[in-house]
């Protein structure tokens, strides 16, 4: 049921307020006084040319764009069928779950992480844990890896995908999935044929959720990364924080929005948020 | 690519981003506000130092905590909410270089004497309160016999295998002079530093390092957790977890001597009451407290007669190990900050 | 010949603790058009959802073509089903709906056979529109083109009609008794709606609280109901209170009234339709009174007349040449044939 129009602004303007003055306006001011010490339009340009040319630059965003990827992927596959196990869980055991889908959030980042570390680390739980039943001899090397990474942010990340999926998934009527089996297809069609399809705008939009916040991390990977898994927000980080560089923060940070922008126009061409919807 | 860091428009964004730092309405005159690193930190020294300084004057002393970065904005805002600022002495060179600090008033010193200041940690714009080394830390399990007996050593990854730890970037300081040294430089040859013999030497130690460490307390988890058996690490933090029975031990050979220091703010709005108390911290009975707690080496001369012997067996900056060190030299690390921020990323990428 | 047949032998179904159907035991030759009629929780949807197979019976068997279904799964019983609501893929065109069922059975001439089925419910030239493009009777022949594409010997039809208006109804309710006949195919139809059930179906189930009371031809179960629940359901009746003596009964104030059957002794209710019913006296049943309201409803006049002793008797006169409404609070007399009226156990 559509709203007056009028009414559907007034309702807007409160956000968009808070919005605009806590973040708009200053990163705004920010970029723009950052950029006009670099000078003009086009010094900035070639700057940002140059900073997205780099050899560091370039070697970070693809790092960046993998373990992103990666971490999409893996709360994809651990969110999607979390979400459906929600969908059917009722009372205690769905408080029990959303809590601790939910849990990470009553921790700081760096608690959660040295916890990781309690239990990844060469005398952490699971090392000691393998080696007490003989599976390996000496401690495996379980952190300071990529894989450690997307381990970390995937944890992070998952409820905004779960949450994502548990409602569009909740507005699937469930009595599709009764006629398409009672039509005599198998578990397999009903989910690819049915299930998914109807749930595919939450895949989308959780997916792009979920990466377009992974490219923006730099706690997470500086902690539990390698050396080399130096994502852009870490370098951007070190330009404000070592090399006291606000210009080159303010053009990486560019650099960083442009590609989430381009995710996101990709994104809206394929999907409609609106028409997603079925009613 | 980067240019000089100093501009005006600068300050006006500095100010947008830095000023909701601290809420301080119409302080009183008899009050002292301190950057610190916050903390334990601030507990030893308000025992050691702050209480009787408050006995001794009646100005109070507020401690508050903010990254370097932070304290530049603030001045480039104009709006310096400290009155002293103690940290490393390379931020405050910085902060000197941006006209942001006022000269220590040696000259009006009642309770200190700039005599017994040790003569590298006395500046004009700046006086050290302490010396801490960055020292070769190793496990005496995993090196039962024999362990690196200098940074040549530490680096030799076939001679003492093992996993090692040491500084990023995010700490301030990559470990360019351990690198240097390694590779056969003389402590009293490193600067200006090589960066590219320096990153040599630094690939050929990478593949045993699975993580450099970029805050004291990743340093000490990592070596308590066993992660690495062999680590730089700061002399203070690697002493607490010897105290608690960690399996740890300290070599001392080519330490690095860092300087902790203290410097006024042009803008603090209690200028007189800030070189007061750089002026009473400065005294040798000010500094044993904290030089007992924190393993720290006092910068009065005199503190060390009032040290016991126990203690200075473990202590940078004193007898035992003062000529095993050698002293980091800061105005190069300040001239070459961006240039070694980039180079880092570069080598760490690849 | 057997294949629609379908047969459920002393069913039972709780749901924690309620018995939602209570040893229900049905025959449905092939062919046939059977309808469950009953309201809201007398059980028929769980009936139906147990021949579908989305409910397994806690006890009996449930036989589909002479094989026991009792717990196969629902893709495996090969059934036709027309859905409450559609159940239309909003996700899938009106082709694909309708290809659904085919695809999912893995049949062939998927194309030609979907659209003999759309010819079938007249919806040609809807092949890629979507459920929501559709109107209400267009989504209901979607539905029934996707019940019936696959020939399945058995179609299921939960409250198909439901949602769609009366006049639409009706004319939907003429297109499934056609299609159903050309066909052959066995239907069971879901309805609360008596005279939905009465105008399409062979024979008519009805059921209360999981049990089924009477099934039988829509003729036989609404002129002979067994008890008063089943001539309450299906229409208006007149049930006169008194005690049965043979096949006779005697009213509070001793006069008798004659009926078809012997009732069981002790209390009991004379059961007759209004339309059974005459003004005027008549050789047989008669009672007199005086009129409370009459009202038109075009082809029928309904008189309403109390005849004493708490009794209102319902007569239903149809509406011909010179015919008068009678006046509130005129005298009337009612009459009508031992042979309509029957004894019900009260």
């Amino acid at each position: 049921m559509p709203l007056p129009r009028l009414l559907a602004w007034l309702l807007l303007l409160p956000s968009a307020l808070l919005l605009g003055l806590v973040f708009l306006l200053p990163l705004g001011w920010f970029l723009g006084n950052a950029l006009g010490e670099l000078g003009s339009g086009s010094e900035i340009l070639s700057e940002a040319l140059a900073i997205a040319g780099s050899r560091a630059m370039q070697r970070s965003m693809l790092v960046t764009g993998e373990i992103s990827l990666a971490t999409t992927l893996c709360c994809l596959a651990i969110g999607y069928p979390l979400a459906f196990a929600l969908t059917r869980a009722k009372g205690l055991m769905f408080r029990l779950v959303i809590a601790s889908v939910l849990l990470p959030y009553f921790t700081s980042v760096i608690v959660r992480t040295y916890a990781w570390m309690v239990l990844l680390g060469r005398t952490g739980v699971v090392n000691n844990a393998l080696q007490a039943i003989g599976v390996t001899q000496g401690p495996l090397s379980l952190l300071y890896n990529r894989g450690s990474v997307i381990l970390g942010m995937t944890y992070v990340l998952l409820p905004y995908m779960v949450l994502t999926l548990f409602s569009a998934m909740r507005s699937v009527d469930m009595r599709l999935l009764q006629a398409a089996a009672g039509m005599g297809a198998s578990g397999a069609r009903i989910f690819l044929r049915v299930f998914l399809p109807l749930t595919l705008h939450g895949v989308i939009a959780g997916s792009l959720l979920v990466f377009i916040l992974a490219i923006g991390f730099f706690i997470t990977p500086a902690l539990m990364g390698a050396p080399e898994d130096m994502m852009v927000g870490m370098l951007i980080e070190r330009q404000v924080e070592q090399a006291n560089n606000w210009p080159v923060a303010a053009v990486m940070s560019l650099v960083l929005l442009a590609v989430t922008m381009v995710v996101y126009a990709v994104y809206s061409r394929f999907a409609d948020i609106r028409r997603a919807n079925p009613a | 690519m980067t240019k000089p860091i100093v501009t005006g428009r600068r300050a006006v964004i500095a100010g947008a981003l830095a000023t909701p730092f601290i809420w301080r309405p119409a302080r009183a005159a008899q009050q002292l506000v301190i950057r610190t690193t916050g903390g334990v930190y601030d507990d030893i020294m308000r025992r050691s130092v702050y209480d009787g300084f408050t006995k001794a004057t009646g100005i109070e002393v507020v401690t508050a905590a903010a990254t370097m970065s932070k304290l530049i904005a603030m001045y480039k805002a104009g709006g310096a909410e400290f009155d002293i600022i103690d940290t490393g002495d390379s931020g405050l060179l910085n902060l000197e270089r941006l006209g942001a600090l006022l000269p220590i008033d040696y000259a009006s010193w009642k309770y200190g004497n700039p005599d017994e200041i040790i003569k590298e940690l006395k500046f004009p714009y700046r006086v050290g309160s302490y010396v801490y080394a960055t020292v070769s830390t190793y496990n005496k399990q995993a090196f039962p016999d024999k362990h690196p007996s200098n940074w040549a050593e530490f680096w030799d990854i076939k001679a003492f295998p093992g996993p090692r730890s040491l500084p990023d970037m995010g700490s301030g300081q990559p470990p360019l002079e351990l690198a240097l040294i390694a590779d056969g430089v003389a402590p009293d040859k490193l600067y200006p530093i090589d960066l590219d013999r320096a990153f040599k030497s630094l690939t050929r130690i990478r593949p045993a390092v699975p993580k450099f460490w970029d805050t004291g307390a990743l340093s000490a988890q990592m070596l308590s957790d066993k992660e690495v058996v062999l680590s730089a690490v700061w002399n203070g933090r690697v002493q607490t977890l010897i105290d608690k029975g960690a399996p740890l031990a300290i070599e001392w050979n080519q330490n690095m001597i860092q300087v902790q220091a203290y410097g006024v703010p042009k803008l603090s709005s209690n200028p007189k009451g800030a070189q007061l108390f750089v002026d009473y911290a400065s005294q040798a009975s000010a500094q044993v407290g904290y030089a007992k707690e924190l393993r720290y080496g006092p910068s009065n001369t005199k503190a060390y007669a009032m040290l016991p012997q126990d203690l200075l067996d473990i202590m940078p900056g004193g007898p035992k190990y003062r000529d095993l060190g050698f002293y980091q030299k800061i105005d190069w690390w300040e001239d070459n900050r961006d240039r070694v921020t980039k180079a880092w990323s570069n080598w760490v990428l690849g | 010949m057997t294949a629609g047949a379908v047969a459920l032998e002393r069913v039972s179904k709780r749901f924690g603790g309620v018995a939602a159907v209570e040893d229900l035991s049905i025959a449905v030759a092939p062919g046939e058009f059977f309808t469950i009629l009953g309201p809201s929780g007398s059980g028929k949807s769980t009936t139906l959802s147990m021949i579908a197979g989305f409910e397994v019976p806690d006890s009996g068997r449930i036989l589909l073509g002479g094989q026991d279904m009792t717990r196969a799964a629902p893709r495996a019983r090969g059934l036709g089903m027309v859905f409450q609501n559609y159940a239309i893929f909003p996700h899938l065109d009106v082709f694909e709906n309708v290809a659904f069922p085919l695809r999912a059975r893995g049949q062939k001439d998927v194309t030609a056979r979907v659209m003999e089925a759309l010819a079938t419910v007249r919806l040609q030239g809807m092949e890629r529109r979507y459920g929501r493009q559709l109107s209400g009777g267009q989504q209901q022949r979607v539905a029934l083109a996707r019940a019936i594409v696959a020939r399945s010997a058995i179609v299921l039809m939960d409250e198909p009609l439901g949602a769609l208006d009366k006049n639409l109804r009706y004319h939907m309710q003429t297109e499934i008794a056609d299609i159903q006949r050309r066909l052959g195919m066995t239907v069971i139809f879901v309805t609360h709606d008596q005279e939905e059930a009465m105008n399409l179906s062979d024979r008519i189930a009805i059921m209360e609280g999981g049990r089924m009371i009477q099934a039988g031809a829509p003729r036989e179960v609404y002129e002979r109901p067994v008890n008063a629940f089943v001539a309450r359901f299906l229409g208006e009746s007149n049930l006169i209170a008194g005690v049965a003596e043979g096949a006779a009964l005697r009213r509070a104030d001793g006069t008798y009234l004659a009926a078809a059957n012997v009732g069981t002794p002790g209390a009991a209710s004379l059961f007759v339709r209004p339309e059974k019913v005459r003004l005027g006296a008549g050789s047989e049943n008669s009672l007199s009174g005086r009129v409370l309201r009459s009202s038109f409803l075009g082809t029928l006049i309904r008189t309403e007349i109390d005849v004493g002793g708490d009794q209102v008797m319902t007569v239903d006169a149809t509406n011909g040449p010179g015919m008068q409404a009678l006046v509130p609070g005129a005298a009337a007399i009612v009459s009508w044939a031992a042979a309509d009226s029957r004894l019900l156990a009260a």
